[in-house]
This record gives C-alpha cells, sequence and structure tokens, in this order.
C-alpha cells in the first residue's frame, strides 16, 4: 500500500517537474488561456488537481495548495496568505489525545503509537504555520510593502497585516494549558508534546508577533506621516490660492518662542589670511599658484632659444582702450587729409574748443604721428614750430605744430 | 586643521542647518550629548545655543538660535519668520512639482536624490508641469525670466542650493539632495497650521475628494 503511494507521488512530481512551465506561467499570470495547452495536458493537470477551471467558460488556474507551494519555495512577498485558525487545530489534537489514551487504555499500543505519531506531526504542523505566518509578515515589514505602488496601498496592506497579527493572536490566547495538561492527563508523552513543546513554540511566536505588531504600528505612522506632508503641502497651496493675501503672523511677540523659529543671525564672516605667519606658507604659494594659473593667459607662450635668467613678474597690462583725447588727435588728423591744408595743432585746438590743455594737446599730437605705420608717416608731414633754448644749447622748445600733407 | 567640534561651531554661527545629508560628522556629534552640552557651553557666551527639530531619539536638524531674547533678536527671528513665510509657497509649489512629475508618494525630505536631467526630461514632455515650472520660476524667490525649461529648472535649483535647501555632493554630476532644510519647511507649515488653526489636511483630502467625486 505504502509503495503504491510512493509510486504515484512520484510520478505526480514528476508531472509537475515535466509542465514546470506551464505552472509557473499560471503562478505569474494568474491564470492560461486554455487553448495554449495541448488537449492531454491539459485533462491530465485537471485530473491531478493542478488546475482547475474556477467557472464554466474561464481559464484554468492554479489550486491553491500548488500556490502555496511555490509561494513558499520561493519566498514571493505577494503572499499575504496567513492561516490564523487556531481553534480548529487545538481540535484536532484534543481528538487525536483522546484516541491515544484510550487506545493506551485498552492495551492497543500499536495503535497508541501511531496516533501519537499523528498528533506530533499535527503540532510540528501547527508550529510551522505559525513561524510561516510570521515570516511571511516580516517579509513584509522588510520590503516596506514594496510590491504596492502607492502610498494608500501601503497604508491598507499595512491595515490587513495588522489585522492578521491580531487575528493570530487572538488564536493563540484559546490554547488554555491548563486544559491540555488535565487532557494529557498522566501520561508523560502526551504531557511532554502538549504542554513543554507547545508551550515552546507558542511563547516564542507571541513575542515575535509583539514586535511585529510594534513594526507595523510604526510604519503605519510613518506612512501616515508621509501622506500627511504631501496633504500639507497641496493644503497650503489651496489655502494661499484662495486667500492670497494671507499672511502668517510672526509669533516672535510672544513671550515663549516656538523652538522652530529661534534661528539666529549668521555671525561669522570668513577670516582674512595673514601673510606675515610662516607656518602657512607653502598654503599660500599653492593659493597663489592656483589663482595665477585661473587668469587666461594672454600672451601666447614662447620658446626662448637663449634664455635670460629667470625673473618672475606681472607681464605689463596692454590695454586699448578707446580715449577721447586720441579720438581728437584722429579727427585732427583726418581734417587736415580731408581739406589738404595745413592747421596747426593749436589753431585746431583752439577751433574746436579742446578741452584739455595745449601742452598734454601737444603731446597727444606728436606721440599718435609717431605711431603711425612709416608709409603714413610719409604722406604726412610734421612741423615742429617753436625755438632753441636760450641758454642751454641742444634743447628746444615746441611752441606749436604744423602738419601737412606732403 | 579644525576638530569637529570647532567645524561644527563654525557652521552653526554661519547660520546653517546641520542634518546628515550636509553634514553626516557634525551631525552625529551634536547628536551625543556630552558634544552638545560642550557646543551649548561656547555657543553661550554669544547669547546662542543648539536647536535640534525631530523626534526625541534622533533630531534630524540642527541649528544655532538665541539664547535670551531681547528685542533685537525679536526683530531678526521676526524678519525671518516673514522671508520663510514668503518663501513657503513657491517652495511648496516646487515640493509638489518634483513628487509629482518623478511620479513619487510622497515630497522630497531630507536624503531624497534629485536628478536634474530626469526630471528636466520629464517636465519637458507635459504641458502642465512645463507651465508649473513656468510659474514657480517666476516668483520673486527665483525671479526668472527666462522662457525655457532648460534655463528655469537650472535656475531653481541653483537658487534652492544656495539657499541650503538641496546640496550638490559632486560637482560634475547633476545630482542633488534635499537637506534638512526641507524638513524644517514642513514642520514651519505644520506650526503655522496649528497655532492658525488651517486645517490643512483636512482641506486638501477634501479637495481631492472633491475631484474624485
Amino acid at each position: 500500500m505504502s509503495d503504491e503511494l510512493r509510486q504515484s507521488g512520484i510520478r505526480f512530481l514528476k508531472r509537475l517537474g515535466r509542465h514546470a512551465e506551464t505552472i509557473m506561467d499560471a503562478y505569474l499570470q494568474g491564470s492560461v488561456p486554455e487553448h495554449l495547452l495541448d488537449a492531454s495536458v491539459r485533462e491530465r493537470l485537471l485530473k491531478d488537481r493542478v488546475l482547475y477551471r474556477p467557472e464554466p467558460g474561464a481559464d484554468l488556474h492554479l489550486r491553491r495548495a500548488v500556490r502555496a507551494l511555490l509561494e513558499e519555495a520561493l519566498r514571493d512577498t505577494r503572499n499575504r496568505q496567513v492561516d490564523a485558525n487556531t481553534a480548529s487545530a487545538l481540535a484536532t489534537f484534543r481528538m487525536l489525545a483522546e484516541h491515544v489514551k484510550e487506545a493506551r487504555h485498552q492495551g492497543r499500543h500499536a495503535d497508541a503509537d501511531v496516533y501519537l505519531a499523528d498528533l506530533r506531526d499535527h503540532l510540528y504542523a501547527f508550529g510551522e504555520t505559525l513561524q510561516h505566518a510570521i515570516r511571511v509578515l516580516w517579509g513584509r515589514i522588510n520590503n516596506e510593502f514594496g510590491y504596492v505602488g502607492t502610498l494608500n496601498a501601503k497604508i491598507r496592506e499595512n491595515e490587513l497585516a495588522q489585522s492578521q497579527v491580531s487575528a493570530l493572536l487572538d488564536g493563540l490566547e484559546l490554547v488554555r494549558f491548563e486544559e491540555l495538561a488535565e487532557l494529557a492527563g498522566e501520561s508523560r508523552e502526551l504531557r511532554q508534546l502538549l504542554v513543554t513543546n507547545l508551550q515552546r513554540t507558542l511563547s516564542d511566536c507571541t513575542q515575535e508577533l509583539s514586535i511585529a505588531q510594534a513594526r507595523l504600528l510604526e510604519l503605519l505612522g510613518r506612512f501616515r506621516e508621509i501622506r500627511g506632508r504631501t496633504r500639507l503641502l497641496k493644503g497650503w497651496l489651496l489655502h494661499m490660492e484662495q486667500y492670497p493675501d494671507y499672511r502668517a503672523e510672526p509669533q516672535t511677540r510672544a513671550s515663549e518662542l516656538p523652538r522652530l523659529f529661534n534661528h539666529a543671525d549668521p555671525l561669522l564672516a570668513p577670516a582674512a589670511l595673514n601673510v606675515h605667519d610662516a607656518t602657512q606658507e607653502p598654503e599660500l604659494l599653492e593659493i597663489l599658484a592656483r589663482v595665477r594659473t585661473a587668469q587666461p593667459s594672454e600672451r601666447p607662450t614662447q620658446t626662448l632659444a637663449d634664455a635670460e635668467a629667470l625673473t618672475l613678474s606681472t607681464p605689463e597690462a596692454i590695454e586699448i582702450r578707446p580715449s577721447p583725447i586720441r579720438e581728437a588727435v584722429t579727427s585732427y588728423l583726418c581734417a587736415i587729409i580731408d581739406s589738404g591744408q595745413p592747421v596747426s595743432a593749436l589753431e585746431y585746438h583752439q577751433r574746436e574748443s579742446l578741452p584739455w590743455d595745449t601742452e598734454s594737446w601737444l603731446y597727444q599730437v606728436i606721440g599718435d604721428y609717431e605711431g603711425l605705420p612709416q608709409s603714413h608717416k610719409d604722406r604726412l608731414r610734421l612741423d615742429l614750430i617753436g625755438e632753441p633754448h636760450p641758454h642751454y644749447s641742444g634743447n628746444f622748445i615746441i611752441r606749436d605744430l604744423n602738419l601737412w600733407l606732403t | 586643521m579644525l576638530s569637529t567640534k570647532g567645524q561644527v561651531i563654525e557652521r552653526l554661527l554661519r547660520g546653517a542647518f546641520i542634518c546628515r545629508t550636509t553634514d553626516e560628522d557634525g551631525w552625529r556629534f551634536l547628536q551625543v550629548a556630552g558634544n552638545r552640552e560642550q557646543v551649548d557651553a561656547y555657543l553661550g557666551q554669544l547669547n546662542r545655543l543648539v536647536v535640534g527639530l525631530g523626534s526625541e531619539r534622533e533630531e534630524a536638524v540642527f541649528f544655532c538660535g538665541y539664547c535670551q531674547l531681547g528685542e533685537d533678536e525679536r526683530r531678526v527671528v521676526g524678519q525671518q519668520f516673514r522671508d520663510i513665510c514668503q518663501s513657503l509657497t513657491p517652495l511648496a509649489d516646487w515640493l509638489i512639482l518634483v513628487q509629482e512629475a518623478l511620479g513619487q508618494d510622497a515630497p522630497p525630505t531630507e536624503g531624497t536624490p534629485m536628478r536634474l536631467g530626469e526630471l528636466q526630461t520629464l517636465i519637458e514632455d507635459t504641458p502642465a508641469f512645463r507651465e508649473q515650472l513656468g510659474r514657480i520660476s517666476r516668483y520673486r524667490l527665483f525671479n526668472s525670466a527666462s522662457e525655457t525649461v532648460d534655463a528655469q529648472i537650472k535656475l531653481v535649483f541653483k537658487r534652492l542650493t544656495e539657499l541650503g535647501y538641496l546640496v550638490r555632493p559632486n560637482p560634475d554630476k547633476q545630482i542633488y539632495l534635499a537637506t534638512g532644510k526641507i524638513d524644517y519647511l514642513y514642520e514651519v507649515i505644520r506650526f503655522i497650521d496649528a497655532a492658525e488653526g488651517l486645517e490643512l489636511e483636512k482641506r486638501a483630502e477634501g479637495a481631492v475628494q472633491g475631484e474624485l467625486m
């Protein structure tokens, strides 16, 4: 008998393996469309009670038992099923214990051993179910219900989990150890199973469940706070939309200032550097080097064939800025070129009533004339009007300039 | 080099907010009661103290407040209150925009990363977000005159970084982190809500239900 059972079990598991892909499709998508399956495969799976048809004409669904097996094996976090039916488990224990006692009383020890093994199985299964439920709960807590998208859904999931924890705890309260002890009576083996073992399992589970409950409450609080933030912001915007002139009153007159608004004025400004501190010299030099490289180099670097001794000096700034006096000189030159008539610099100065004093004006004219390219200088001629110094030979005092086209 | 204590004191006196995101070492330092007493003792000489906000167990953000409030201090605090109230609306508007554009459940809080490029693409693709960003960037807090999403969003992020609401840990990357100052903002709104009895949450919920109807 048991050999036959064994054989058919193995055949069944092998069949499951052979149709693994179909089963996983059904697991992931919730159902398999009927037409995708071979007729014989479909019949086989339906007959084995792996798949079932919830209503006529519907797609095929995976049976709960197979789904639970997969959820457990895959540690799927979507698993929300928690079995909290302690009462029926307790009833089973009670019945089996009575069986054992009766068999022992009548001297049918072989039967009593079978019942006892059965009871042990049920007890272990009960503990296992509880631990499984707790594991499922923790799995969900630990990823903070990450498998649902929105905050509201998370809050609902959390509420479901809390109700499951309460149901489990309520179920555990049904276990009354005095009753079980009485039931076990004198039998040492029953007492061992029903009292000692069960007590250990229950106290572990109760403890874990209360921790889980605390965590769930904390999470719920956090979710609500997060949702509260969004609402706070939206509420504020709505409020400002309705009352655009609303100004919150500063609470600073109140004798007790709320901590929130007690924010002092900034007091500290950056310190200045001390160039006389020799200990800081390396840092300062480094900073200086960075400042220099930060300036864009205006001159292309040239390699000198025969470099002189290197002296560091700031490169002379070449500044070309339009200055009014130079523009005046240019217009003076242009006037001469346009008219073709020689005009003395002072005459022009007077005619245009230029604001600069005559000496600067003359210097500027000479300077600009000298600055002209040679080809232009050939076409223009500059005559210096003046006289040599009466006492010191070699000195010539310029009184005026005459500029004319050659 | 300054010790952590020195750095913390310096930052506090500059008016900075110290949170885990902006200065993790300093934040951890201030979590320890003994350290905080030392800093308080130092700041006490300048009529300052450390103010911490957050839960009892772990305070999320620290800043520098006054020990004694005289007339001058009250004036400063009052001015700051007005400043922050003026920036509440633009900031709330911006926080909602970020939340909605990124499709998140919650508006940014301390430590929330924001990728400028990602946000920009999302906003550019949705006319409603574009309009919202345009409105936000024209608030006086940001004061943008630009018409393009690119310039507007960059300006908004730049201003928020200057004001200490965001930090940019790596200057080569356009990834910003929200600081504890944002959490401070929620506290301010919550406080005004409670003090003035505005019932903002209820109002928002009512509006959502109205929309659903």
